[in-house]
């Protein structure tokens, strides 16, 4: 999957959160959270369950306005865009969710082929063999005219990514790629991130597997309580002395 | 618990329920406005259009027909009461005919419309906000109110009103029968004082009428399905709140559009 190339800001950080907040009745669900994603890397969001970690990853995208701090996107405010600006915006990024969000109205086929008809740049006969050939890059051919329910979790999971890949942004994000997976089809997952970051691709993964993202990832984010526990790059979380870090890092019990 | 506390309780029902009501109320006001730039130009995907046409009118047929039938019936056996009384047999299509065309055939169609198509519209709606398909979409680049709304509301005020026509035609032939059969009145009789005495007139108000329930259903059950939060508890306590919401919305725009026209 080849991979749209836009204008990068110069100091090559395509996503920066600074100090990202967001309160649920008086609640802090993040709390000044910073991060920075360089051109062609993979940022590893990593903590416990309830952390905040998809919650931030939907402020990045625009799907939820912050309380306090700014999202840029290219040098771009996130937060401070209207709707249609965002529209815009959003044609740089692709989201993989957590439950797939494939549209359950539609079969395969017109899922995959949405966002291309909507971009209205193509015929009718290329969206038609570009949907046959992303799907058989991912091991699913053959499959357009089923619909979302007639399919296992690791296809609808693997449907999910060539949705949101098929318009080849340039920054994707995905929300637990293979939670809910086994060990194969989790393999399958990894490496199709794998051939994403190695076209150019910048992305956030958001993962409980540690051990299929670790060669992955060039930088991690650890949060809990929508605080920030750890940020810097692998040698750095390898070396970092925190007890709760060491223990999430190296998944030892407490 | 002190005495003032205790009498500060129903003040404070009634001011949440009442903040609950005028952010409903601002939430519809929003949904409108939201579908009204978008009307012009129009912004919709034919593809989607043409699909909500199907499942809300052409699916709509069975239900219509029968309701249609049935009020069409009822009017003749409540009229039938006063034409045998006072003999008045060539005032039966004029009379039956005129209460089903201004109010009884937009009311009861309007209503099983809103049971049908509504509550469905909602439910499916709020399904996919929960289901983030709704944010999918958004992550698409694609307006969630351009693709999914628009196309649903344009197919609930056409269909509603075409709807009205159709179930207007079958209780006329429903009360056509039945005054036959039950009251023994000619069918050609009723259809004669129907078409000397029933004006162009009564037939628009009806349809005046099915135009303003449908674009009331369709923003009604648009609001409360994209506002869902909460789970499948959620799409079900919006079911149910869109449902009366929409109900208490035909009756008082049946008010309304009658005063204003009469």
């Amino acid at each position: 999957m080849q991979v749209t190339h836009v204008e990068v800001p110069r100091d090559g950080v395509r996503i920066r959160c600074q100090g990202v907040s967001k309160y649920y009745r008086r609640t802090a669900v993040l709390d000044a959270v910073d991060l920075e994603v360089r051109d062609g890397t993979m940022l590893g969001l990593i903590g416990p369950g309830a952390a905040g970690k998809s919650l931030l990853v939907k402020i990045i995208c625009g799907l939820v306005a912050p309380d306090e701090g700014h999202v840029f996107i290219d040098d771009i405010d996130v937060t401070r865009l209207r709707e249609r600006e965002l529209q815009a915006l959003r044609m740089r990024l692709g989201m993989v969710f957590q439950n797939y969000a494939l549209f359950d109205f539609m079969n395969v086929g017109e899922n995959i082929a949405l966002p291309l008809r909507m971009e209205g740049r193509s015929s009718e006969t290329s969206i038609r063999n570009r949907v046959a050939e992303v799907l058989e890059q991912v091991a699913l051919p053959g499959i357009q005219d089923k619909m979302p329910r007639e399919l296992s979790g690791g296809m609808k999971k693997r449907v999910s990514f060539v949705r949101a890949v098929v318009r080849r942004p340039p920054i994707v994000i995905y929300d637990d790629p293979t939670g809910g997976l086994d060990p194969v089809t989790s393999a399958k997952i990894f490496r199709l991130l794998s051939d994403m970051k190695a076209q150019g691709t910048t992305s956030i993964t958001i993962s409980h597997d540690l051990d299929g993202i670790r060669p992955l990832c060039d930088q991690w984010l650890l949060i809990e309580h929508g605080k920030t526990l750890f940020s810097g790059d692998t040698s750095a979380i390898d070396q970092c002395e925190t007890p709760y870090v060491r223990q999430f890092w190296r998944g030892e019990p407490a | 618990m002190r005495l003032t506390s205790v009498l500060s309780v129903p003040f404070a029902m009634v001011g949440r329920r009442t903040l609950d009501i005028a952010t409903e109320m601002g939430g519809m006001t929003l949904m409108a406005g939201a579908i009204l730039r978008r009307l012009f130009p129009p912004r919709v995907d034919g593809a989607e259009l043409m699909r909500n046409l199907y499942n809300v009118g052409v699916k709509s047929f069975p239900i219509i027909l029968v309701t249609g039938v049935f009020v069409g019936a009822i009017m003749v056996i409540q009229a039938g009461l006063y034409v045998e009384k006072y003999e008045a047999t060539g005032f039966i299509g004029w009379g039956a005919g005129f209460a089903t065309l201004r109010e009884v055939s937009p009311i009861m169609i309007a209503l099983m419309f809103n049971g049908r198509v509504g509550a469905k519209n909602t439910a499916e709606i709020g399904t996919m906000k929960v289901t983030e398909q709704v944010d999918a979409l958004r992550t698409l680049a694609i307006d969630p109110v351009s693709y999914l709304i628009m196309p649903r509301f344009i197919a609930m005020v056409v269909m509603m009103t075409l709807l009205v026509v159709v179930g207007d035609a079958t209780a006329l032939i429903g009360g056509a029968f039945t005054s036959q059969f039950l009251l023994g009145v000619d069918v050609q009789l009723f259809f004669r004082s129907f078409v000397d005495l029933i004006h162009l007139e009564d037939f628009l108000l009806g349809v005046y009428k099915a135009i303003t329930f449908g674009i009331a259903v369709g923003v009604v059950s648009c609001h409360f399905g994209i506002t869902v939060t909460g789970g499948a508890v959620g799409v079900g306590r919006a079911v149910n709140d869109s449902v009366v919401a929409s109900a208490i919305w035909i009756f008082v725009l049946n008010y309304v559009v009658t005063t204003l026209i009469i």
